[in-house]
């Protein structure tokens, strides 16, 4: 059974639907009847895609490959079954609020973040004032609320744009960063920059942090961190920058915010696109007893302990090896975790607080490429344990895996541009490579058209991968 | 925007601009970057050898 259908829920059943026999079944348990591929909300969020351009529904590509679909969100685990019988299940709660007993002989947990802007007064697009992208109706909400904006710039108005993080504590800096620059791009293509005053405000303590202590890239005679490229890219679009900074109240036209130093401000705007921090879905798990033992396999922000060594330790005692190898529950050997759900064993970028207490620091990102990788390596290692193996038989550490990732910086096939970028590893590894923690001949970056293509190729491509077309698996994840 | 904060900042030159988006150069880079990402990639499937 896999409990979510993002990048890691699907690509797991995908592939454990390819590798098990007939006569084992595979059962996806989601709340949504569509598959969405995130990375493109972004261009929904500007207005250059529907939403129905980055999803389509699960329900008959579930059932032409043979994988059992059940339209419901789950809320326990019960690992040990109950009382009455031991087979393990999870209970599930559809639409209409039904609660189901699903068994299974193993489980993978990859249903991703909950978007928590409620640790924020004011932040989101439900009951909040600013704006997100991180569901396609969001997105759509954004691209509406842009095209108002250019409405009134039209007309000869000024508007203030703000982008961002709505926390201390949020992760995808990536996703907002390619929020901002695809925002920028459009404003000039709809001829109104000149009216536009955009900034950038991110808990990074740099920019180009990106939750991953930055990247170092080798050019021109020199090794330059990945902050001075953002910095560049920034000043040339004229887009001013907020570092360092927790976002703690969002009102109608401004936030309030602490910084590291421990300083208050505050940034009017009139659209803000801000992101919420992440925790896991809120899972509960029970024993045979019925007692609640959630504590045992979830951290308590939610995501799901795995082989990592969650030991607590200072920065500087943090290495490559914590990270976790195979994603197999410590407590229960037929549970699995794959993508954001894995409980990280601590942040890449140095955490940092303010004289306040207020941690202003980056959580670790999940990107799309590693999600996929630990779904599939988590679906062999099942498929081989019910073969007979008895642990699991392949490892994806995000610190022996590196990433390739496309940032897009404004859409056209002629004038749009992206930011390529390859790291090796994601994690650093400071025993293996001291200097920088980093493979310096992996780790690249480049900015131009040839990007944007190849972000379309993708687009394309993966979305063509997850309607298990022809040939599917032969595309790499 | 504050010039103070941007007198600091490297700043792309006209012709990096103009490469950015010049067909011919960007046709060559697509095919450079693509082999980057399939050597990144074949690089990291490899993490997932048998234990
Ligand atoms: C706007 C945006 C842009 C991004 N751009 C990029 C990019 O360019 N490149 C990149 O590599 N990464 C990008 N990312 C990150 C990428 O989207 C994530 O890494 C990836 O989606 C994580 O996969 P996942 O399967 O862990 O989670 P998700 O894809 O979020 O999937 C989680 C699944 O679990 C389901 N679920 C939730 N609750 C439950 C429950 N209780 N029971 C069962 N199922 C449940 C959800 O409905 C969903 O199907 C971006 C993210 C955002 C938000």
């Amino acid at each position: 059974m896999v409990l979510g259908a993002g990048v890691a829920g699907h690509t797991a059943a995908s592939f454990a639907r390819r590798w098990l026999d007939r006569g084992d079944s595979v059962t996806v348990v989601s709340p949504k009847p569509d598959y969405n591929w995130v990375p493109s909300n972004i261009w929904v969020g500007v207005g250059l895609l529907k939403p129905e351009k980055v999803t389509f529904a699960l329900a008959p590509v579930y059932e032409r490959a043979g994988i059992e679909f059940v339209q419901a969100a789950a809320r326990e685990f019960h690992p040990e079954g109950d009382g009455e019988d031991r087979t393990p299940y999870v209970t599930a709660e559809n639409a209409n609020g039904k609660r189901s007993k699903i068994p299974y002989d193993f489980l993978i947990n990859a249903t991703g973040p909950a978007l928590r802007f409620d640790k924020t007064e004011g932040l989101g697009p439900d009951g909040g004032h600013s704006l997100s992208v991180c569901q396609p109706a969001h997105a759509a909400q954004a691209a509406a609320a842009l095209d108002d904006e250019v409405e009134r710039m039209r007309r000869g108005e000024k508007r203030r744009f703000l982008v961002g993080m709505g926390h201390g504590t949020c992760t995808c800096e990536g996703a907002a960063f390619e929020y901002i620059v695809n925002l920028e791009f459009e404003l000039r293509h709809r001829g109104v920059r000149d009216r536009a005053e955009l900034t950038w405000i991110t808990n990074e303590y740099e920019l180009g942090d990106f939750g991953m202590g930055g990247m170092q890239l080798r050019g021109g005679g020199y090794v330059t961190p990945s902050s001075i490229y953002s910095a560049s890219l920034f000043a040339e679009r004229r887009i001013d920058w907020i570092t360092r900074a927790h976002v703690s109240r969002v009102e109608p036209d401004r936030v309030l915010y602490e910084t590291l130093d421990g300083l208050q401000g505050e940034q009017g705007f009139d659209f803000a696109m801000l992101l919420p921090p992440f925790s896991g879905v809120g899972l509960q798990a029970f024993d045979r007893g019925g007692a609640e033992i959630t504590e045992r396999l979830f951290l308590p922000n939610g995501f799901m302990r795995v082989d990592a060594d969650y030991s607590p330790r200072p920065y500087e005692q943090w290495k490559a090896a914590d990270w976790p190898r195979t994603y197999q529950s410590p407590e229960y050997r037929n549970v699995f975790a794959a993508g954001i759900a894995f409980a990280p064993p601590h942040a890449i970028s140095v955490p940092r607080k303010s004289p306040n207490g207020t941690v202003i620091a980056p959580a670790p990102p999940r990107t799309g490429m590693p999600s996929a990788m630990i779904g599939k390596a988590v679906a062999r290692s099942v498929v081989d344990m019910i073969a007979g193996a008895d642990a699991p038989t392949r490892t994806a550490s995000m610190a022996e895996m590196g990433a390739a990732c496309i940032a897009s910086a404004g859409a056209n096939p002629f004038k749009g541009t992206a930011v390529s970028m390859t790291v090796f590893p994601i994690v650093p590894d400071f025993e293996r490579y001291p200097e920088h923690g980093r493979d310096p001949a992996g780790t690249f970056g480049e900015i131009g058209l040839a990007g944007h293509w190849i972000k379309i190729m993708l687009h394309h491509m993966f979305l063509y991968k997850a309607r298990l077309r022809p040939g599917w698996r032969w595309i790499p994840e | 925007m504050d010039p103070d904060k941007t007198h600091y900042v490297t700043k792309p030159t006209k012709r990096t601009v103009f490469m950015r988006t010049f067909l011919p150069w960007q046709a060559w880079r697509f095919a450079v970057i693509n082999m980057k990402m399939i050597g990144m990639i074949r690089l990291s499937h490899r993490a997932q050898h048998p234990k």
